[in-house]
């Protein structure tokens, strides 16, 4: 499936919102962000929102749209990930949304608001768990 | 500036409690005031949210009103109607600008829905033998955070009962902190225990490094080291979690700790800019905390046993600790302090032209520093 598609992300909401058990352990979230991939030619944006436990929103997010943080970086790093969580059912070494982020060799976070970049780190397990949704997405629909 | 005497007229009782009697049955005098008719705002019902009734949701009316300077010294409940002569409780810090930031009442709902249990929630029954100088340097770094955490509990009950009551919000929240600092010293010196390896070497050094903090000799300047510069630094250890993790369990206990320690860091941050956004002033008052606490941090950060158990752990044994671990912990040791450094203009201190850190040495480039943060 490709990943720069608002569809793919849909599918992790979906995965999000019919497990609450596995994000009651985290704990509430409430954040907005966006996920940003460029390939080059183009750039892939999408806007995901949490609510308490749930995942509310999955859209394409307009370059000025407001949002706590982002995480912006070429596609290939996107795929990378992704293709790490597929095969591992979720994110291995230093293929979690944390380390790329602290490596930042590729992704890299960014936002204007102090406290909302916070949240990248405040939320941060949540943000994995939802990403780690795209294996089990995957195995849902294969 | 808030005005919290705006206070409605009493409630107009609906009812007549003009009879009631004017002494108990013992001869003691009965007080009916709060009955007919306190200073209220009688009739204020905030809507509970999705989740149920936040602090957010009750910050209505005047209830919401955290005044500047609050009259009383007392333990009044803010909002309530309070008599005039009420007891001083010996408060100090009873400017808002003392111990405010905008987002103590988020954090605090954040703080209670996102506890978590170190004895449940860690998979300890996963822990694997590990190569013996791995398990060591896992050990030592235990046996150090062990050592540092409780500083992050006792400094905010050390300041905590001399915050003026009307400042209950940021009470709350330090006390989610405590609670917080408290899980950590626990996870840490589970981890070092139950995997039969131990606590290890406690030298002096950590213990300048804590003294400096809880003998600052204002809150503001307590926060400055403990929350930006401290617990910043020990949040950037915790993101580093999955570097220098051996086993998943790890990677979970320094994952867990990190959002934890994330909020503590929103807290002092948000609250040293509410501090010089409304007090100029204080900005001097926090730079020559961080003059010499930084000088002292440095010193522990590059204090022998901390950075060669690091390295060992980042390297995953001795084979690799020069090729590999000191060049990767020098690496994570420049994100450490660009990531304080770019903490610190968010707070609205900039530290880029007065701090002593090494910035050249260090190969850390200030444009991004200001760029980040713009
Ligand atoms: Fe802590
Ligand atoms: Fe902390």
């Amino acid at each position: 499936m490709k990943i720069d598609d608002v569809a793919f992300f849909k599918l992790m909401q979906s995965e999000m919102n019919a497990d609450p058990d596995r994000f009651r352990l985290l704990g509430d979230a409430d954040t907005v962000f966006a996920i940003v991939m460029e390939d080059g030619r183009a750039t892939f944006r999408v806007r995901i929102r949490f609510e308490e436990l749930n995942c509310v929103e999955v859209g394409p997010g307009a370059p000025d749209t407001i949002v706590d943080f982002s995480l912006v970086g070429p596609l290939t790093a996107w795929q990378a990930m992704f293709d790490d969580v597929l095969a591992n059912g979720r994110a291995t070494g230093l293929q979690t949304i944390n380390s790329l982020v602290l490596l930042g060799d590729e992704v890299r976070l960014t936002g204007d608001d102090p406290m909302g970049l916070d949240k990248f780190s405040r939320f941060n397990q949540t943000l994995q768990e939802y990403i780690d949704g795209a294996a089990r997405a995957a195995v849902a629909t294969t | 500036m808030t005005v919290v005497e705006n206070r409605p007229e009493p409630r107009k009782a609906n009812k007549d409690y003009s009879g009631l009697p004017e002494a108990s049955p013992m001869g003691a005098p009965l007080d009916w005031a709060w009955l007919r008719g306190a200073k209220s705002e009688w009739g204020v019902r905030p809507k509970p949210s999705p989740r149920g009734l936040t602090m957010l949701d009750i910050a209505v009316g005047a209830y919401g009103e955290v005044p500047d300077h609050p009259q009383h010294r007392s333990m009044a409940p803010r909002g309530c109607d309070v008599e005039g002569d009420t007891p001083d409780m010996g408060y100090i810090l009873n400017k808002k600008t003392d111990v405010w930031a905008d987002n103590t009442r988020e954090l605090y709902e954040e703080a209670v829905a996102r506890q978590w249990s170190a004895t449940r929630d860690i998979p300890w029954g996963d822990l694997q033998e590990l190569d013996d100088d791995v398990e060591h340097a896992m050990c030592q770094l235990c046996t150090l955070l062990t050592e540092v955490e409780m500083i992050a509990a006792d400094l905010p009950a050390k300041w905590m009962w001399r915050m003026n009551h009307d400042f209950i919000e940021a009470k709350m929240f330090l006390c989610t902190q405590i609670m917080d600092e408290a899980r950590h010293a626990e996870v840490f010196r589970k981890r070092a225990l139950s995997n039969g390896g131990g606590l290890l070497l406690s030298r002096s050094g950590p213990t300048s490094l804590l003294r400096t903090i809880i003998e600052a000799k204002t809150y503001t300047q307590a926060t400055a080291l403990m929350h930006l510069l401290g617990e910043g630094f020990v949040l950037d250890i915790f993101r580093m979690g999955e570097l220098i993790s051996p086993s998943d369990v790890e990677k979970r206990m320094f994952r867990m700790c990190m959002q934890d320690e994330a909020r503590h860091v929103a807290y002092g941050t948000m609250h040293l800019r509410y501090a010089v956004e409304n007090d100029p002033d204080v900005a001097e008052e926090i730079h020559e905390a961080l003059d010499h606490g930084e000088m002292v941090l440095t010193e522990f950060g590059t204090a022998p046993d901390v950075s060669t158990a690091l390295a060992v752990l980042l390297a995953g044994g001795v084979e690799h600790v020069e090729d590999k671990g000191f060049p990767l912990a020098l690496e994570m040791t420049k994100k450490q302090f660009t990531s304080y450094l770019a903490r610190c203009e968010r707070a609205g201190v900039s530290r880029l032209e007065r701090t002593q850190i090494p910035l050249d040495l260090l190969g850390i480039d200030i444009e991004t520093i200001k760029r980040s943060a713009a």
